[in-house]
């Protein structure tokens, strides 16, 4: 069962944390040009990650042009003015490393995992990205047909695979995050010549990005390679940001799917508050106390006393701009749908009503405890933890701090969100059903 | 297509000053940094139980995995109760319900999960006596509640639905079917039905059976010392009493003989799920395993420059991903190249998949190829010594697999001493297109037809999700009789009454046996007169002539008399045509099916003899096939004639090209002369 759910595990990637052992020491500045640069070093294995996250997502998508974004993350691997069509990914190889990207609704971003004598090729590849990438429409054509089959792998043919897609369509009607980053084939076959210049033009400048690299490095030297390959690099336009604010809803959405399945599935959304917020921390734990472990409430209920479910989980996905809190689960094949909703009401009701237990409270401080020392074991990780935390938090500190704010949280603050957020009229439901064959 | 440039930005940066760095080409790497393995400690207790300790203080965290190396155990009828009995464990022991444990390892914010072959924990570096103790506690102590039982059969059936719409669990479950069979334990299948005859005495038996301490492996990973852990190991798993687990051993699973299509149907699918698979005998540590990584290295897992990737989706755009794996085990290994792609295109990237396969078996790799994936493959090495997970599972795998000392620590110089030679032998051996199983589930509709080229014998093997067979048979539409199929059968070849007049044949075909050309000459005269000639060039390899109730055979071999039953075997061949003879036999249509690509009416026809299947085609009325099996001590041998390519001899139609098949020795023969009717020279039949 468990690889049914990647994509939902992915969701709680939001939840970060910090190394209690030791501090994750780091150095932070700015180019003139306005890159973000983030250094931690680190010896005890000689290999380097080298990232670059860029402020830029499908949330920032002309509405015509959805899955841009990500589209545009595939084109940055066909070349630049001095790295030939197809060779980005077989300079970091063939040197021993690994690369990839991702794009979220928010960023996107670019890693090279590399021995760390190579940490020089990293710096003048992801130099080369920002200063002058290259695309033809050889690489256009063959990369949209690849977009195309990652979602239909990912999506269309995946069961319950659109379900992100139809949670943030019925949840959001104003805000950019109403689509995802696969965004629409149409609109990708839509794209223009300028399309692709403006975007690149408008969003992958240095004061868009931030550099941060972790591992077997010596600081000194790093920062003068960045000098000599970044530093030259113009300063972009200011960056204009969606500043759409979604309204608050004021009904309860309800809607049916059907999709290639055997087994139904009940997903409740609710507007939910934005990353770094105290609002956000305590929405966290409420999920925690829902479904983190066999002991919390919708799996022991759920899944072990009324054996309604194969599957339940309460999920933060906690965005830039406020986003969504969901309850999902697949419902075994003789249980009804409304049945597992009403179940799942009835839990969020208690904790909208009652504190959790002392007991309660204190499994959750271990549970945090055990996350966040059990976070940032890998300089991968530890790369993209630093960029994250100075990029949507602008508090690259919060690496060593955060658990702090999961500690100022009380019962009553949990109870409190719970009543705030998890309200009839603040939710989306949507049913997945077996469609007749 | 002309390359239009769309992102170029030279000109807007070409007055800017430069510094040091030349851009033009990438900078060299810095003097290459030391490669370290990391060090582990070991102990075993009394009772046999043997411990591998990674002691690294870097997070404060402590892991422990208890690997109970039992052998495979075969579950047949009951497939998922061992599965079923691992997480049995964590529901019960002599003091603690599962409610009670639940909650005891949720409170630590601690991990603890079993499974058939152990158990895995983790936790906070002060809760490291809590966990172990607890894991001890659900390894040494369980009780096997029957309501547990009851509880995860409930979830596991409704899991089973939830993965029949999966199209990866779909094709996860029929290549193990495929790839070992149903009588391999690895090809076992879990279903609705094994899993509710799974009983709670059969998890108690197998728990008791084959938990013991000296079959098993504790590995601690982190923040603890081997001071520290060795009595808490001793105080937790020091009273797990020894014993004997059983043995089990099992033949060993061989590739198809030749390469077969198998299909299961997804309604609605967007996308083909495509899997090459097939088992190849690989064995861990062996001196072939290195080597045969990196040939698998180059053609289907390293990052974006193995060559199914540039191929499939870099140079066709057909998938997001296409991957290929070779698998080494201690029963029997296997291989898979796969990927996902959209319906229109299935067939064109199983052509890729296959070119690329065979390309390697025939194009030595260049030494740049080569030297990119020993390179790649290193830096993965390097990379995942960044965790200390990794010299804890060198520690295990070398222990298990009896590999010598420093097989990791000399990984990296067995790596560089691969050759291109190397390669192409590895790929000959391991890259079998001409013996896989080809694997799709998807959009039956779409795309089921164009794969038929692919499979050998022109066939598609429907499966269903859980890898049983599925027929694509039709029932026989009524009013059609045994009697309409021969009258569309004579009308189709000629006439009866032509037939009837062909007293005589003289038919000289040719095949080839292990590649050397061989001539088969038949001629016969009524029907007591037979002669059979097989020669390779102009040497006889065999002589068959019958001649009224006396037989002979003569070759290579000496000389024999022909027994009584073989000369009436050997006569059976004066019919040109089988169907004349079919008067005295009972005739009953069973089906519509497919066979060699054509559906055709399946007639069984039989005497005091037995049974064949004789297949006609539902279109043109031509026998397609016959089908005979014999017993034998090793089990049915299945004999199959395919007849083609029908073309006119002395007014009848007769096929030009047979293939038989028997028992998976395959001839093709196609007729080079013939001449039906007419005056035979007796000399044919003189002894």
């Amino acid at each position: 069962m468990k690889k049914l759910f990647v994509g939902l595990t992915l969701l709680i990637a939001g939840m970060s944390a910090t190394q209690a052992q030791g501090k994750i020491k780091y150095v932070e500045y700015d180019l003139p040009n306005g890159l973000h640069v983030i250094l931690h070093e680190d010896h005890s294995t000689p290999i380097v990650a080298v990232s670059v996250m860029y402020h830029v997502g499908s949330k920032n998508e002309d509405p015509s042009r959805t899955g841009f974004a990500h589209f545009f993350e595939h084109l940055m691997f066909e070349g630049s003015e001095n790295i030939p069509r197809g060779e980005y990914s077989n300079y970091v190889e063939k040197a021993g490393g690994a690369l990839n990207a991702n794009t979220s609704q928010d960023r996107t971003f670019y890693y090279d995992l590399l021995p760390s004598n190579q940490l020089e090729l990293g710096l003048w590849l992801e130099s080369e990205r920002l200063m002058h990438a290259k695309v033809d429409s050889m690489g256009i054509a063959t990369q949209r047909e690849v977009v195309k089959e990652e979602k239909r792998q990912r999506v269309d043919n995946q069961p319950y695979g659109s379900f992100q897609a139809e949670i943030m369509s019925h949840a959001f009607t104003e805000h950019p995050y109403q689509w995802t980053p696969i965004g629409s084939m149409a609109d990708l076959d839509a794209a223009q010549e300028s399309d692709y210049v403006n975007f690149y033009k408008k969003f992958y400048v240095p004061n868009n990005a931030c550099l941060s690299i972790a591992g077997d490095l010596d600081i000194k030297e790093t920062k003068k390679m960045i000098k000599a390959y970044f530093g030259d690099i113009p300063r972009g336009e200011k960056i204009v940001r969606p500043s759409i604010v979604e309204p608050a809803k004021t009904a309860q959405v309800r809607d049916t799917i059907y999709d290639n399945i055997q087994l139904p599935a009940v997903m409740i959304a609710y507007h939910s508050p934005a990353l770094g917020t105290d609002d956000a921390y305590a929405m966290d734990m409420v999920s925690m106390i829902l479904s983190q472990g066999s002991s919390s409430r919708l799996q022991k209920r759920i899944v072990e006393q009324d054996q309604q479910a194969v599957y339940v989980g309460a999920f933060p996905f906690p965005l830039e701009d406020p986003g969504i809190f969901i309850a999902f689960s697949i419902i075994n094949a003789d249980v009804k749908p409304a049945v597992v909703e009403n179940t799942i009401m009835e839990e969020v009701t208690k904790l909208q009503d009652e504190l959790i237990t002392e007991k309660e409270f204190e499994k959750l401080k271990n549970q945090i405890e055990n996350d966040v020392i059990g976070g940032n074991s890998s300089q991968a990780g530890i790369a993209e933890s630093l960029a994250q935390y100075y990029m949507y938090y602008g508090d690259t500190k919060l690496i060593n701090t955060e658990i702090k704010k999961y500690q100022n949280v009380t019962r009553e603050d949990i109870m409190a969100a719970a009543k705030k957020y998890l309200t009839v009229n603040n939710s989306v439901v949507l049913y997945y059903l077996p469609k007749e064959q | 297509m002309k390359k239009i440039i769309l992102l170029s930005f030279t000109l807007l940066f070409a007055t800017m000053s430069v510094a040091q760095i030349d851009r033009s080409k990438a900078p060299a790497a810095g003097p290459a940094p030391k490669i370290q393995l990391g060090e582990y400690e070991s102990f075993t207790l009394d009772n046999g139980l043997q411990v591998f300790l990674v002691e690294n203080h870097k997070t404060a965290k402590v892991s422990y995995q208890l690997f109970v190396n039992h052998d495979v155990v075969a579950e047949v009828e009951n497939a998922g109760m061992q599965s079923m009995m691992g997480s049995l464990l964590m529901t019960g022991t002599t003091s603690k319900n599962k409610s009670e444990i639940d909650e005891t390892v949720d409170f630590i914010g601690a991990s603890l999960n079993t499974s058939s072959t152990g158990a895995y924990a983790s936790a906070i570096s002060k809760h490291k006596e809590t966990i172990l103790s607890l894991m001890s506690d659900v390894i040494l102590n369980p009780t096997f509640p029957q309501e547990e039982l009851e509880k995860f059969k409930k979830q596991t059936i409704n899991g089973l639905l939830a993965n029949a719409s999966d199209p990866g669990a779909i094709s996860s479950n029929v290549s193990s079917v495929l790839k070992y069979g149903k009588q391999f334990p690895y090809g076992e299948v879990e279903t609705k039905e094994t899993v509710e005859s799974i009983t709670i005495d059969m998890c108690k038996e197998f728990y008791t059976s084959y938990f013991k301490p000296n079959i098993s492996y504790l590995i601690i990973v982190g923040d603890i010392s081997k001071s520290e852990a060795q009595p808490l190991v001793e105080k937790y798993f020091g009273s797990w009493v020894k014993g004997e687990a059983p043995k089990h051993i099992y033949p060993t699973p061989v590739a198809p003989i030749q390469t077969k299509v198998a299909f299961v149907d997804k309604p609605g699918a967007v996308q083909s799920t495509i899997s090459i698979v097939y088992p190849v005998n690989l064995t861990p540590g062996s001196d072939e395993a290195i080597k045969a990584s990196v040939m698998n290295a180059i053609l289907g897992n390293s990052g974006f420059m193995a060559r199914l990737i540039q191929n499939i989706r870099e140079d066709k755009a057909y998938t997001y991903g296409a991957y290929s794996s070779l698998s080494s085990d201690p029963l029997v290994g296997s291989f898979y190249a796969g990927a996902e792609v959209r319906n229109e295109v299935t067939d064109s990237a199983i052509v890729e998949f296959l070119y690329e396969m065979k390309r390697l078996t025939t194009e030595k790799v260049s030494d740049e190829d080569l030297q990119n994936t020993k390179n790649y493959l290193n830096g993965g090495f390097a990379r995942s010594l960044e965790r200390p997970q990794t010299v804890a599972r060198f520690a295990l795998n070398t222990a298990r697999y009896g590999l010598p000392a420093d097989y990791y620590a000399t990984y990296l110089e067995k790596l560089q001493a691969v050759t291109a030679d190397d390669v192409m032998a590895m790929a000959k051996k391991y890259l079998t297109a001409d013996n896989a199983y080809i694997l799709v589930v998807g959009n039956k509709d779409e795309v089921a037809n164009k794969l038929k080229g692919f499979s050998a014998d022109g066939n598609i093997d429907y499966y269903d999700a859980y890898g049983n067979p599925v027929s694509d048979a039709e029932p026989i539409p009524s009013g059609v009789t045994p009697e309409i199929v021969l009258d569309n059968f004579f009308k189709a070849v000629g006439s009866k009454e032509t037939i009837a007049k062909i007293n005589s044949q003289d038919i000289t075909m040719a095949t080839s046996m292990q590649g050397m050309p061989i001539t088969i000459r038949l001629v016969s005269s009524g029907k007591d007169k037979l002669s059979m000639t097989i020669k390779s060039g102009e040497m006889l390899i065999q002589q068959i002539t019958v001649n009224g109730t006396k037989g002979k055979m003569s070759g290579m071999m000496g000389a024999k008399d022909l027994t009584e039953d073989q000369i009436s075997d050997y006569l059976s061949s004066t019919s040109v045509v089988d169907e004349m003879d079919f008067t005295n036999k009972t005739l009953k249509l069973i089906q519509i099916e497919e066979i060699n690509g054509t559906r055709a009416y399946k007639m069984e026809v039989s005497d005091e003899n037995g049974s064949e299947f004789h297949y006609y085609d539902v279109a043109s009325g031509f026998k397609v096939a016959t089908v005979d099996s014999q017993d034998t001590p090793q089990g049915a041998m299945v004999n199959t004639s395919l007849f083609s390519d029908y073309k006119d001899a002395n007014g009848i139609k007769v096929p030009f090209t047979t293939v038989e098949d028997n028992a998976g020795q395959v001839m093709e023969m196609k007729i080079e002369k013939i001449q039906l009717g007419g005056e035979v020279d007796s000399s044919n039949f003189t002894m």
